[in-house]
């Protein structure tokens, strides 16, 4: 049972990283919590879902519509409401986030209703190996997230682009000085921050049915793992989503599974109240 | 029509109420608070649980009491943190409100809701009408609490909170208390939510966790963006003219025939977004800008 819960922990976590890692990366470049992530987790579900079953692409086709329409999504919000913000500070960019994920979430409620949905794609057994049970979808997941962390990961490290992205989350006027445009990295910060959050929510639409809230459920434990992390560390925050995906899951051994939710609730308080900072990260979250 | 007209009087009252205890927070003492739903939640239950055995009055001051030890509590753990943070926060603490209320059956019904919660005054709204003395009743409560507010925003408490505001730095370097301030400030807020929530229970008079989604949340957000962060006259304004919005909205579908009613809502909650991210871009001091007061207004005979 419990090794059991921690392979589907395991597998939650991961899930939560690609979300977690685009929240961390837009925190880092842009300075602020965006609280659209959700949505627009919602949104990419729904990309997925019209390629999937409305046009008849096979999933990994409508995976990747899923990741470039959600990334269109992402440097479209960028366009006509973040950056018309950036210089005022980050509670109003956090509010006008709210804004943004409630005209995305009606935007899939206008079109798709409050139906749940699901992806066409054949049942197939769990295959069983040494008493666990373990889906093909979970397998799925696993496979997509870790080569995803691992083409993020040689982006931020060694592109041009990944230096200069980590360039602005430094020091965004030292960067400009040195001729970064910092408008040219917002919006590809944008572009792959949604289509790792699009492709999220094709993975999310695998573990559950898709409907309006699919991506409000992430939302807490999203925003545990990233700042389990330290705000603005890609790596953080990948190890705070399997950390939070793990305790989530074991902690059906414990409370009843409607408080799940609780578990990255209190994660997060006692974090930021006994070491601000995060695990792996160095910003202040204290004023 | 006239029930109709009463029933938007009355929205818009728990509106500018929400909308009030925001401004307070946010607006004079620049406190994200991303859980308002959380604690109107917390005194529409307390006043729904309390209201038959107690009476109306210590009902309503029992959800302002429980909301504002609530506030209290959660500023005291997380109040220091910086906005995006305490945004985070509050916003968990709205879901585990949600959570609570939707799985603890035996004190809330969970997703039935409780229903035949009395309302004020029940007796002399059989002589008169009901809806025009509930109608008194909740313009009495939202002039109490708004000249309350107003009061306080310009004590010594209020300008203290403005100066945080605007640069805790400073204003603890003169030597004000900025923690407990600020915790104050959040427990005020916090209070007028659980008395919202109250009046939402006596005038619908069965609630349900359905009723208490992030969307109220986002509503208060927008009241006190469009009326202007620290001005409560333009809260009053703010309120008024989103449920105005959002009421006018409802006809569209007589006009509109291609759409149901999931599309007609989701357009307009979507249409609340839209106006959050215009306000923000396009006017961001508001219809009401928060009266900026100078030293002649405060000392007779100083320097302008």
């Amino acid at each position: 049972m419990a090794a059991q819960l921690f392979l589907n922990g395991l597998v939650t976590g991961l899930l939560l990283a690609l979300p977690a890692l685009a929240l961390t990366l837009i925190f880092g470049v842009l300075k602020f919590a965006n609280f659209a992530v959700g949505a627009m987790l919602t949104f990419g579900a729904y990309a997925a879902w019209v390629a999937n079953v409305q046009l008849g692409l096979p999933l990994f086709a409508s995976a990747l519509v899923a990741a470039a329409a959600t990334a269109l999504a992402g440097v479209v919000a960028d366009h006509f409401a973040f950056e018309r913000l950036r210089e005022r500070g980050s509670i109003t960019l956090m509010v006008a986030s709210m804004g943004v994920s409630l005209v995305i979430e009606n935007v899939c409620r206008f079109f798709f209703g409050n139906a749940s949905r699901g992806f066409d794609i054949p049942p197939s057994r769990p295959i069983r190996w040494e008493g666990l049970r373990i889906n093909h979808e979970q397998i799925t997941t696993a496979v997509t997230v870790v080569l995803c962390l691992i083409a993020v990961d040689l982006l931020l490290r060694f592109s041009p682009l990944g230096r200069a992205m980590r360039a602005v989350a430094d020091n965004a006027s030292l960067a400009a000085v040195r001729g970064v445009d910092r408008r040219v990295i917002a919006r590809l910060t944008w572009a792959l921050s949604g289509a790792l959050l699009g492709l999220a929510g094709v993975l999310a639409g695998l573990d559950r049915a898709i409907d309006p809230l699919i991506g409000w459920n992430y939302q807490i434990p999203i925003f545990a793992a990233a700042i389990l992390g330290g705000l603005g560390s890609p790596l953080g925050a990948v190890a705070g989503a399997i950390v939070i995906g793990v305790a989530e899951e074991m902690s059906a051994l414990v409370i009843p599974t409607n408080y799940r939710q609780v578990v990255s609730f209190t994660v997060i308080l006692a974090l930021l109240l006994f070491r601000a900072n995060g695990l792996f990260g160095a910003k202040a979250a204290r004023k | 029509m006239t029930a109709y007209l009463v029933t938007v009087a009355i929205l818009v009252c728990e509106a500018a109420l929400i909308g009030l205890a925001l401004n307070f927070q946010w607006g004079l003492a620049g406190l994200v608070n991303f859980g308002v739903v959380g604690f109107v939640a917390i005194g529409a239950y307390v006043t729904a649980l309390l209201a038959p055995e107690l009476g109306w009055l210590p009902a309503m001051a029992a959800a302002g009491a429980i909301s504002a030890a609530l506030s209290t509590g959660l500023a005291l753990l997380s109040i220091r943190l910086e906005e995006n943070y305490l945004a985070i926060v509050t916003i968990g603490f709205g879901e585990i409100v949600r959570l609570v209320i939707l799985n603890e059956e035996w004190l809330t019904q969970g997703a039935l809701g409780i229903a035949d919660i009395p309302r004020p005054f029940a007796a002399l709204g059989e002589a008169f009408g009901g809806d025009l003395v509930f109608i008194a009743f909740t313009g009495a409560l939202l002039a109490i609490v708004f000249l309350g507010l107003e009061g306080l925003a310009r004590s010594p408490f209020g300008r203290a909170l403005r100066a945080i505001r605007d640069d805790a730095t400073v204003t603890a370097a003169l030597g004000k208390p900025v923690f407990a301030l600020r915790v104050r400030a959040f427990a005020v807020g916090g209070a007028v939510m659980g008395i919202a929530g109250a009046l939402h229970a006596f005038y619908l008079r069965y609630i349900d966790p359905s009723q208490f989604t992030p969307i109220v949340t986002a509503y208060a957000f927008m009241a006190v963006i469009a009326g202007g962060r620290g001005s409560n006259v333009g809260l009053l304004l703010g309120a008024g003219s989103i449920m105005a919005l959002l009421e006018g909205t409802r006809f569209l579908k007589d006009f509109i025939s291609a759409i149901d009613g999931v599309q007609l809502s989701a357009l307009r909650l979507g249409l609340i977004g839209v106006g959050i991210v215009l306000l923000l871009i396009l006017r961001p001091q508001g219809l009401v800008p928060e009266p900026r007061r100078r030293v002649a207004d405060v000392l007779p005979g100083g320097r302008d």
